[in-house]
């Protein structure tokens, strides 16, 4: 969910800036050291951010008929961490700005921190303890894509909550826009998680070698569900 | 859309203009929009950046009022909830039934919220009709941005409308053959739709990999700039406006630092 320009008041874009720069500066330096050992990451995280920005300007179906858009930040959590994730969607977010006016400049700090930074890191998390446990991997993707989805929505009603508390207080105020943008996007995280699930799904039976040269699946697993969908 | 709004961007009668100086009236009115502690200097901002877009750059007047309209959902929405939780003054209107009330205090803060976000949505507005993405990654070089992140977006950026073309197509021909007639066939056709772009992205990746490096990548884009003058005189009016700005600003409110 993207702020809009102007709507957060003074101390509260500077402080978002501020929380999201650690990440953005690990980010560009394991970026930098990626692209050093490896030449060809350059080419491929940029499609891959053109892929997030691609996603997140497509209409997803929705039951109510209202229109909504994937936020594509499981995925790209998933696929590189979220460090890594968080510049991307510093780029992707740069360009909805200056070439869509969706989101803004000075709340760009806040916009990195509940789509780049806080939505991967659940996607990350979640798919690494689900590997780990041995779950299964769609249904694995399926929660991280749907929470992360759903955690950017919280995130963001946390900020708006922080800036504006008004007489009810924070928690009051949180409730009210949480209601509001977190409540309603409960379907459409299911949605956005089962989406994501299909995409992954496609890419192990057509392209499974991206999955293993990123080292999320390894070739044993990758075998087992082809075998599976056979 | 996309192309559209690029299209106007390297078309304007701005165009010419030096792109670092476009970039400096629209960021610094944002951050006066942003400052501005009453309604009156984000509104006037709103008004002259506007103007600037129909008047100077010759954007069309209809083009321009159907962008206006593209964010007013999440204004709504944000505004309608400040304007119920911000409590303190006289009670202007009670929802009967229900404990929610719309003050005087509510109702001045939501109309500061509603002229900053207009006063900010015209200065990107004015950035992004008037000033070529190429042209703000040069401008960003200059600034000493790291080059590994403008290497980055300029190929991000390049990618976007490849894919969007892709994206497009796998679309129509999925409504075509009734992919999103019901609930379940648009979900599994939508994620047939990212699962393909998804792939054909990384092949097209790889494929460039292959390209640059036939052409000696090293690592890094060497892309020559051109740099065109500021004009002491475009610079003296920029300054001038943004005094105004500033001017207005602090006799409609005072200054507010915080």
């Amino acid at each position: 969910m993207h702020i809009m320009e102007g709507f957060l008041p003074s101390p509260w874009w500077e402080i978002w800036f501020l929380v999201s720069l650690p990440f953005i500066v690990i980010g560009l330096y394991q970026l930098n050291k990626l692209v050093q050992e490896k030449r060809e990451a350059l080419p491929l995280l940029a499609v891959a951010g053109a892929f997030v920005f691609v996603l997140s300007s497509l209409k997803l179906p929705s039951f109510n008929g209202s229109c909504s858009h994937p936020t594509g930040t499981g995925l790209g959590g998933v696929l590189f961490g979220p460090c890594i994730a968080a510049v991307l969607g510093l780029i992707v977010l740069i360009f909805q700005a200056v070439f869509l006016a969706h989101g803004g400049l000075t709340t760009l700090g806040a916009n990195v921190f509940s789509m780049g930074i806080a939505g991967p890191a659940v996607a990350y998390l979640i798919y690494k303890a689900g590997t780990r446990a041995g779950a299964n991997t769609y249904a694995t993707v399926f929660v991280a894509a749907a929470l992360a989805d759903l955690f950017t929505y919280v995130v963001t009603s946390v900020q708006l909550a922080l800036a504006f508390p008004g007489t009810a207080g924070f928690l009051g105020a949180f409730s009210a826009f949480a209601a509001i943008f977190a409540v309603t996007q409960v379907p459409l995280a299911i949605v956005e998680g089962a989406v994501i699930m299909l995409v992954f799904k496609y890419i192990v039976q057509l392209k499974p070698e991206i999955l293993t040269r990123l080292d999320l699946l390894s070739e044993s697993t990758v075998q087992k569900l082809r075998e599976a969908a056979a | 859309m996309y192309e559209v709004l690029e299209d106007f961007a390297q078309q304007n009668d701005l165009r010419e203009t030096s792109p670092g100086l476009k970039l400096f009236i629209g960021v610094s009115s944002i951050l006066l929009c942003v400052s501005s502690p009453g309604p009156v200097a984000p509104l006037l901002v709103a008004a002259t950046m506007s103007a600037a877009v129909l008047a100077l750059a010759k954007i069309p007047a209809r083009f321009y009022a159907r962008l206006l309209l593209v964010p007013v959902s999440f204004a709504v929405m944000s505004i309608a909830v400040v304007l119920f939780v911000t409590g303190s003054g006289a009670v202007l209107l009670e929802v009967p039934g229900l404990p929610l009330a719309i003050t005087a205090g509510g109702a001045n803060l939501a109309l500061l919220l509603l002229a900053r976000v207009f006063g900010g949505m015209c200065s990107l507005y004015f950035i992004a009709l008037t000033t070529p993405m190429t042209e703000i990654f040069d401008t960003l070089r200059k600034l000493r941005v790291p080059a590994v992140f403008i290497d980055l977006s300029m190929l991000t950026y390049r990618f976007i409308f490849i894919l969007i073309e892709e994206a497009d197509q796998i679309y129509r021909s999925q409504v075509m053959r009734l992919g999103y007639g019901r609930f379940r066939e648009s979900v599994r056709s939508f994620g047939m739709l990212a699962g393909a772009l998804f792939i054909r992205t990384w092949e097209s990746g790889e494929g460039l990999m292959l390209a640059m490096d036939a052409r000696c990548y090293d690592g890094r884009l060497g892309i020559p700039s051109d740099s065109r003058p500021v004009s002491a005189l475009a610079l003296a009016a920029a300054l001038l406006y943004l005094s105004a700005v500033f001017g207005v600003s602090l006799s409609t409110g005072g200054l507010v630092l915080v």
